[in-house]
């Protein structure tokens, strides 16, 4: 949409204020290597959705060629990043400012944004204008009518994503929204709707694909321990076999293999948390692991410990004690 | 005072109709307390047979077997739990020691005392107890692989002992040992035996250890078929 209609958005009534925002993908060398992340655009004199939780420096306060970054892209303040044909510093590191995919977020001014995204190295500015100048002189217009309209035919760089609006005190989010649609025709979203829209959108897709990962790798896991289990219940069945013989009961049995299968499961658990806890601070997009499915992972790997365990169980109780007889 | 071992007509038979092969015929014999007894025989003559027959880890097919005068077989089950029958009455010595190889000496023997009940606190301070009886003790801490056929025996008896039995089967038990180490776990048994009052009952092989028993029993397809008196009269014989 085009830059000016947050004014009419802003002229709508319960709403208190309104920013127009630029956001986009993008992906450039920074600290020397290629990263991705997301820019934001947003109007640094008192708009909306620039960066809530700066852990070091500042916001951004002139309007050009400052920018915030979030500490996974590894910057630091008073670095210098090239986007396009200029320098931008970085006064600001977040923590934590990711977009839905998990990639780090650049904060940076609305024009300096703009730009960003549409800006044309000089070959195709040259190109495209003489062809606009072609199109207009083959319509019939003279030089001087050329000059005052071309400007109006070049690149479209005053247009924003999306205008963020702050209800006025009081205010039914609903009838805003149904005004805003109504009348300006843009699609509208609450602050809940568009939680729902990414939680059950892009972010329910990726958590399924992990999701589905995860129930894998936890498969792979159980058939990998119950094998182990199983290899060391058998090179151990002479001395199952002679605990049966002097009397043991098969609880006994049962509670040694499954120690060792739990302990097993606890020690791979334990293996791949302190992994991913070491892993995850450097891993390029932020990762978040809610504790609750922490917790069920590692019940599921637990009932999988217990699960391993049985066919080395159901083999050790099915050894003669006469077996520790004999040489 | 009953023997301690009654073994009256028992036999075994694997198998059914033309394939019915009868390791162990009808065998009657009696162990006392305090009585070394050796098993002596060729391979496939019934001596395992008759052990987990003793044992009851084989059912018998005919026969009555008595410990300490209770009746724990007759022609059929008696109803008692067979492993708390083994766990609390009969010690195992067997020929490679059969000792479990990631526990050490001490917790070898403590894991058979808590099997059958000791506490987590008594079973260690027990089972150090009773190696320093079998002149272990030093070793209590090593485990198995670091200790020698000797010493690994010596635990395994400890092991044996460790429910205080009044009957313990060994399975060739000086087999795995060079005559002298053979002697001392011949000398350890019938120590155990007297002081004890325990029945010991020997599978062996070995010709050289003969001299150390009180009975010799000797099986021949699956037939005591001859005893030799060594130092005293047996209890009795039949077969």
């Amino acid at each position: 949409m085009s830059a000016p209609s947050y004014r009419s958005a802003a002229a709508t009534p319960g709403v208190a204020k309104a920013s127009p925002l630029v956001i986009y993908g993008a992906q450039r060398d920074i600290g020397g290597q290629s990263q991705q992340f997301t820019i934001i655009g947003y109007d640094v004199f008192g708009g909306l959705g620039g960066p809530e939780h700066i852990v070091r420096g500042r916001a951004i306060e002139a309007p050009h060629f400052e920018l915030v970054a979030d500490n996974k892209l590894g910057l630091t303040l008073g670095d210098k990043a090239l986007f396009g044909t200029h320098y931008y510093t970085v006064v600001g590191i977040t923590h934590g400012a990711v977009d839905s995919g998990g990639n780090p977020i650049v904060y940076l001014s609305l024009p300096d944004a703009q730009e960003v995204q549409f800006q044309q190295d000089n070959r195709a500015l040259v190109a495209a204008r003489s062809a606009n100048i072609k199109r207009l002189e083959r319509a019939g217009y003279s030089s001087e009518q050329v000059s005052r309209l071309l400007p109006l035919l070049s690149s479209p760089g005053d247009t924003v994503n999306a205008v963020l609006i702050k209800l006025a005190p009081g205010a039914d989010a609903n009838a805003v929204a149904g005004n805003i649609r109504d009348w300006l025709y843009f699609n509208v979203y609450t602050t809940g709707e568009e939680r729902t829209l990414m939680l059950e959108g892009r972010l329910s897709k990726m958590s399924a694909v992990l999701g589905l990962f995860r129930v894998l790798l936890i498969i792979v896991s159980i058939v990998i321990i119950a094998l182990i289990i199983y290899v060391l219940t058998i090179e151990k069945i002479k001395s199952i076999a002679t605990l049966k013989l002097i009397g043991a009961p098969n609880w006994v049995i049962v509670r040694l293999i499954m120690e060792q299968s739990l302990a097993l499961t606890f020690a791979s658990f334990a293996a791949a948390y302190g992994l991913r806890e070491l892993i995850v601070p450097g891993f390029p997009r932020t990762l978040v692991f809610l504790p609750q499915e922490t917790a069920i992972t590692f019940l599921v790997m637990l009932g999988g410990g217990v699960l391993a365990s049985l066919m080395a169980i159901w083999h050790a109780l099915r050894t003669p004690p006469q077996l520790a007889l004999g040489g | 005072m009953p023997p301690v071992l009654e073994v009256d007509n028992v036999s075994m038979t694997f198998g059914q109709g033309e394939l019915a092969v009868q390791a162990l015929k009808p065998t009657t014999f009696n162990v006392e307390g305090g009585e070394l007894a050796a098993l002596l025989g060729p391979s496939g003559s019934g001596k395992s047979t008759l052990l987990l027959a003793i044992s009851l880890i084989l059912e018998p097919t005919t026969g009555r077997i008595a410990l300490n005068g209770r009746e724990v077989y007759n022609n059929g089950p008696t109803g008692i739990d067979v492993r708390a029958y083994r766990r609390q009455n009969i010690g195992f010595i067997f020929q490679q020691h059969n000792l479990i190889p990631f526990l050490t000496a001490r917790e070898n023997v403590a894991l058979v005392m808590q099997i059958n009940g000791t506490g987590r606190r008594d079973a260690p301070r027990r089972a150090t107890e009773l190696l320093g009886y079998l002149e272990i003790a030093h070793r209590a801490e090593s485990l198995p692989a670091n200790l020698s056929g000797g010493e690994q025996q010596r635990v395994a008896i400890g092991r044996a002992l460790a429910n205080e039995p009044r009957l313990v089967l060994a399975d060739e038990p000086t087999a795995a040992l060079d005559t002298e180490r053979g002697i001392k776990v011949m000398a350890m048994l019938r120590k155990i035996a007297r002081e004890r009052q325990s029945a010991v009952i020997a599978v062996t092989h070995d010709h050289r250890m003969i001299e150390g028993f009180d009975t010799v029993y000797r099986l021949d397809d699956g037939r005591l078929a001859r005893m030799l008196l060594n130092n005293r009269e047996p209890a009795s014989i039949a077969s």
